[in-house]
Order: structure tokens, then C-alpha cells, then sequence
């Protein structure tokens, strides 16, 4: 029982931090960004790369992911998301193309055996009484951190309240003298930073992998789903929703079936409560 | 209707100058077609990007593969049960989405079809076959050109179905449905109950699709069936062709299948997948009506100046 509430909250912080950087460009942009997955794909390589192949120190490795993930966020928005902003038909489909593509590049140039990633920082540490390990322990504090981060950036700040404006009403953010465009512009970067973080530590906890950019993705839907759009908060709640949702699955029932309730929560809400938990309402 | 009846001659004709490799190859395109074309019904006309095709088109050759490897049910039998399921499980699955938004539609199917794949490789190996899936399952045809025949009699029946269908009113409210959804509710119409339809509709076509191209392989297998890549193939080969119109997807099917065999033997495995993308990406932007409009102009051109057909707008001189 207690192995369920550690594990649980664990795995729901990690999801938080998967689903936030994507939550964000869907609330703010209304627009799906199917390649998200693949900057918490690129994150984990990144990372990989720099700090295992290369035995580069861990913390520049890390932040390197995250740069690189930003780069990539913001290639994604002005390479084709700004073009086809009019039609989200064809920002879906295209982003999902170029998630397909990013994982041939992946393919090609890693190959498609799973990697391990070694763990950031070794060993298990016990939390009332429950073995696990330092690195997931460690995702969930960061990604505790990051989310509150983010809250008071989003409440508090200036620039936090412009993205909030952008996301309910960008016609209304722009008469109010609001640079939509920067905003854009650091919102995907934003995402892409996110992303790659989440990556590193999803590719410690699982491994690397080139298909490993879709199930993040629909985790970040189902809490996005769930917790309704453009609210971090509901993003938080729903991410341990999820979580909790998955370990009691794994553990208790059956542990292939990992993903088979939360598809079926998904189905579930959007009957019963399309907007979410918290969701705001649709422009 | 001339150039149907043209096209169907041409390619019946073709068993006669193709080798027994090329014919193969068409038929992967004719099946790689009606997928498609199940797809365009659905995401092409309505606008609800469906990333769950394989999703369907898995449930009706699993469906079939299981029925008559383990029940030892004819052929004549499993294929229609599978297409039943096949509508029966999409309804049940995708049509909560449905009626919610274009864009959650689309990310639940993705969804689904990443959990099936999942799913299938675990749950109940002794039935499904696990990772490996189910093999030795009985054929269609034997021989080659008999399966090109089947192939290509069941593409155009329902090339020609559906051609039908987007001609009459139901396909003018489809289209309107992904033009504008709101316009066409506030005239008064049911718009659940038309997305209802292009969604059976399109499941009904990838059930035969899935469950006939199952035996024709004689084996199913949850890579093949619930992959993204396979998702990626009929994307871009509607996409390539030409969404919303029904000549596209078969364009689309034809040049990709051609294209990768092309490819083969200078391209690697996962390179044709950065190339398809690319390609995709290419034309998906900057010729949007894809392969059909270029067709179209073609065909355009040839009509006014080659034979002369003069178009309501011209001058009478």
C-alpha cells in the first residue's frame, strides 16, 4: 500500500512535468503540437549523448537538452506552425509528419535498439520505507518545482498575465498592446525547454528509445484532457489522476495493461465532462 | 464516368505486360488505396483527423485472423464478422470524440491506437499470438494475378461507392461539416448524426480493407497492424493524393507505393521514412490539393485544348 502512494505520486510528478511544457502551447495557441513528444525524445538523446557518451559533467548536459529542446521548440513554430496557423488540421498532421521524421533521423543515427540511460544521480533512496530510486525521486521534486515555478510566473508576473491574456483572447491581448508574436515565440520555446527536461528524466525512467516520443504524448493529452485546457493546476491534479490511475493498474491488476485504464478515463471524461476539470471556457 | 471505365480497362490489362513482382507491388497500392480512401472519408471530408485507422483497420484482420485460425470459420464468414466488429468497435471507441471536438478526436485515436498495440502483444498471446502474431491463416487467392483481380475489383467498388457518395447531398454536408460545423448546425441539421455516418462509413471500408489484406498476407502481426509507420504510410498517401476528393488517396497510394519500391534499393529503412516525411511536408504545404490537383490541371489542360470542351466562363467568340 504504501509502495502504491510513493510510486504513485512519483510517476504523477513526472507526469505533470511531461504534460505541462505541452499543456501550455495547446492553451495558449489552441493548437495541438503532435511533435511535442519529440522534444522530450530529443531531450533524452541530447542528454545521452553529452553526459553518457561523452562523459560531459551531468548538469551542463542537462541544460544543454533543455537548450536544445528550446531550439527545437522554436524550429517547430516558425518552421510550421506560424505558416499554418489559420488551418489546425494542418498543423496536426504536420507536426505529426515531423514527429515520424525526427524519429527516422533518431533511427538513423542511433539506431532503433533501446538504449539505458545511467541514472543521474546512483542508488535508492528509502521513502517511508519504500526503495526507489534517486532519479525518479528526484524528477518528482524538480517537476514539483518547475510547476510551482511556473504558477507564480504565470499569476504574478507580467509577462506570466500576457500569456494568460494570449491564451483566453489573443484579439483582446493584442488591443491591449500585447506582443502576441513574442509571446508565441516564448511560449513554444518555453514548451520545448519543458519537453526536453521531462525527457531526460522519462528516459531514465524508462529508456531511449525512437518511438519513445508517443507516450508521453498521450499522457500530456490524457491530463490535458482531463484536467482541462489552460489550467496548470488541473494539469497537476490530473497528472496524479493518471499517475495513480497507472500504478494502481501495474501493480495491483496486471502490469501490460499499463495505459488501458487511462484510455478509458479519457473516454470517460469527454463524455461526461468535455471541459475538463478545470477546463476554461472554449473561444 | 468514361474515364472510370478507362482506367478499369487499363488496369485490368496490366497482369498482361507486369511481371509477377510488379503485380505484387500494385496490389500493396490497391490495398494501401482503400485504406486511404477509408481515411479520406473520414478526416478529408469531415476535417476530424482520424490517427486511428490502424486501429481500425487492426481490430478487422486480428478480428478474422481469429476466427478462422482458432474457430476454423470460412472465409465467407470472417471477413463480414470483421468488418462488423470493426464498425462496432470504432463506434463504440472513437464516437465519444466524435462528438466532442476535431481536436481531441484526433489525439484520442492516436491514443487508442498506441494502447492496442500495447495491448495486443500481452493480452491473451494463446488467441492473438503475442508479439509475434498469427500466421498460416487461409488466402484470399492463390497465385498472383488473382489477387491483383481481387485486389483491384474491391478498390474500385469502393472507389467508385464512395465517388457516388460524395456526388450526392450527404457529401455536400460532410464537406460543409469540415468547412464550417457551426454553419451547417445552425441550418438546422444534425451534425452528430452525418459525422456518425462518414465514421461508419470509413470504418466499414477499413474493416473490408484490413480483413481482406490480412488474407492476402495470410498473417497478421501488432507491428504491422497498429504501427505508426503504417499510420504515417496511409496519412501521406492521402495526403500526397489529394485529401477530399476520392482519386486523390489512390493517387496518393500508387505514388507512394511506387516511390518506396523505387527507393529501395538506394534507400535504407528508416531513411524512406525522412524522405516520405519530407516529401509530405513539402507537398502538403505548398500543394495542398496534392497529387489530384495537379491531375486535374492536367486534365484541364487537355480538355480545353487539346479537345476543345469550352468552359462556362469563356468567351463565345
Amino acid at each position: 500500500m504504501g509502495g502504491i502512494i510513493v510510486q504513485g505520486f512519483l510517476i504523477s510528478g513526472l507526469y505533470a512535468l511531461v504534460a505541462v511544457g505541452f499543456t501550455m502551447i495547446f492553451s495558449v495557441g489552441r493548437v495541438l503540437n503532435l511533435a511535442y513528444g519529440v522534444y522530450i525524445m530529443i531531450g533524452g538523446y541530447v542528454y545521452y549523448v553529452l553526459a553518457q557518451l561523452l562523459e560531459l559533467p551531468k548538469i551542463p548536459s542537462f541544460f544543454c537538452a533543455a537548450l536544445a529542446g528550446v531550439a527545437f521548440g522554436l524550429m517547430t513554430y516558425l518552421g510550421l506552425v506560424r505558416r499554418l496557423r489559420d488551418n489546425p488540421i494542418a498543423v496536426e498532421i504536420s507536426t505529426l509528419i515531423l514527429a515520424v521524421v525526427m524519429q527516422a533521423v533518431v533511427i538513423i543515427i542511433f539506431s532503433p535498439a533501446p538504449k539505458a540511460i545511467w541514472p543521474m544521480i546512483p542508488g535508492v533512496i528509502r521513502l517511508f520505507g519504500v526503495p526507489v530510486t534517486w532519479t525518479i525521486f528526484l524528477a518528482m521534486i524538480i517537476s514539483w518545482v518547475i510547476l510551482g515555478a511556473l504558477l507564480l510566473f504565470v499569476q504574478k508576473t507580467a509577462l506570466g498575465r500576457a500569456i494568460r491574456a494570449v491564451s483566453m483572447d489573443t484579439k483582446g491581448a493584442l488591443v491591449a498592446g500585447i506582443d502576441a508574436e513574442r509571446i508565441n515565440l516564448l511560449t513554444w520555446g518555453l514548451s520545448g525547454a519543458l519537453g526536453a527536461i521531462a525527457g531526460v528524466f522519462f528516459a531514465s525512467y524508462t529508456q531511449l528509445d525512437p518511438t519513445m516520443w508517443v507516450f508521453p504524448l498521450i499522457i500530456a493529452v490524457a491530463v490535458v484532457i482531463v484536467g482541462g485546457i489552460g489550467s496548470i493546476i488541473g494539469s497537476l491534479i490530473a497528472a496524479h489522476i493518471v499517475g495513480f490511475l497507472e500504478t494502481i493498474t501495474t501493480t495491483v491488476i496486471a502490469p501490460e495493461l499499463r495505459g488501458v485504464f487511462t484510455m478509458l478515463l479519457i473516454i470517460v471524461i469527454l463524455v461526461i465532462m468535455p471541459k475538463g476539470l478545470l477546463g476554461k471556457e472554449e473561444t | 464516368m468514361s474515364w472510370w471505365l478507362f482506367f478499369a480497362v487499363v488496369m485490368g490489362l496490366i497482369p498482361l505486360v507486369s511481371s509477377s513482382h510488379t503485380l505484387r507491388i500494385f496490389i500493396f497500392a490497391n490495398f494501401l488505396a482503400i485504406f486511404a480512401m477509408s481515411w479520406d472519408v473520414l478526416s478529408g471530408y469531415t476535417g476530424y483527423i482520424s490517427f486511428g485507422h490502424p486501429f481500425l483497420i487492426g481490430i478487422a484482420g486480428y478480428t478474422t485472423a481469429i476466427l478462422t485460425h482458432h474457430l476454423a470459420i470460412p472465409l465467407y464468414l470472417s471477413i463480414p464478422l470483421a468488418v462488423l466488429a470493426t464498425m462496432a468497435a470504432g463506434t463504440l471507441f472513437f464516437f465519444p470524440a466524435l462528438r466532442i471536438k476535431g481536436t481531441y478526436f484526433a489525439l484520442v485515436t492516436l491514443a487508442f491506437m498506441e494502447v492496442t498495440y500495447h495491448l495486443m502483444q500481452v493480452v491473451k498471446p494463446e488467441i492473438t499470438g503475442g508479439t509475434r502474431g498469427i500466421t498460416g491463416l487461409p488466402l484470399l487467392a492463390t497465385g498472383t494475378v488473382l489477387n491483383y483481380y481481387f485486389s483491384l475489383t474491391a478498390m474500385f467498388l469502393i472507389a467508385i461507392g464512395l465517388w457516388w457518395l460524395t456526388r450526392s447531398d450527404v457529401g455536400l454536408v460532410l464537406s460543409a461539416i469540415r468547412m464550417d460545423e457551426g454553419a451547417v448546425k445552425s441550418a438546422g441539421l444534425n451534425t452528430s448524426k452525418f459525422k456518425l455516418f462518414a465514421f461508419t462509413l470509413s470504418a466499414f471500408v477499413a474493416g473490408i480493407g484490413g480483413a481482406l489484406y490480412t488474407h492476402y498476407l495470410g498473417s497478421i502481426s501488432p507491428r504491422g497492424m497498429f504501427d505508426i509507420n503504417f499510420l504515417f504510410t496511409i496519412l501521406v498517401a492521402a495526403l500526397i493524393g489529394g485529401e477530399h476528393t476520392i482519386l486523390g488517396p489512390i493517387l496518393g497510394a500508387y505514388f507512394l507505393t511506387f516511390l518506396l519500391e523505387y527507393l529501395r534499393p538506394y534507400v535504407p529503412g528508416a531513411w524512406r521514412f525522412l524522405f516520405y516525411g519530407l516529401i509530405a511536408l513539402f507537398i502538403y504545404n505548398y500543394a495542398p490539393k496534392g497529387i489530384y490537383q495537379i491531375v486535374q490541371t492536367v486534365g484541364n489542360f487537355i480538355d480545353r485544348r487539346i479537345l476543345g470542351k469550352k468552359r462556362y466562363g469563356d468567351q463565345i467568340t
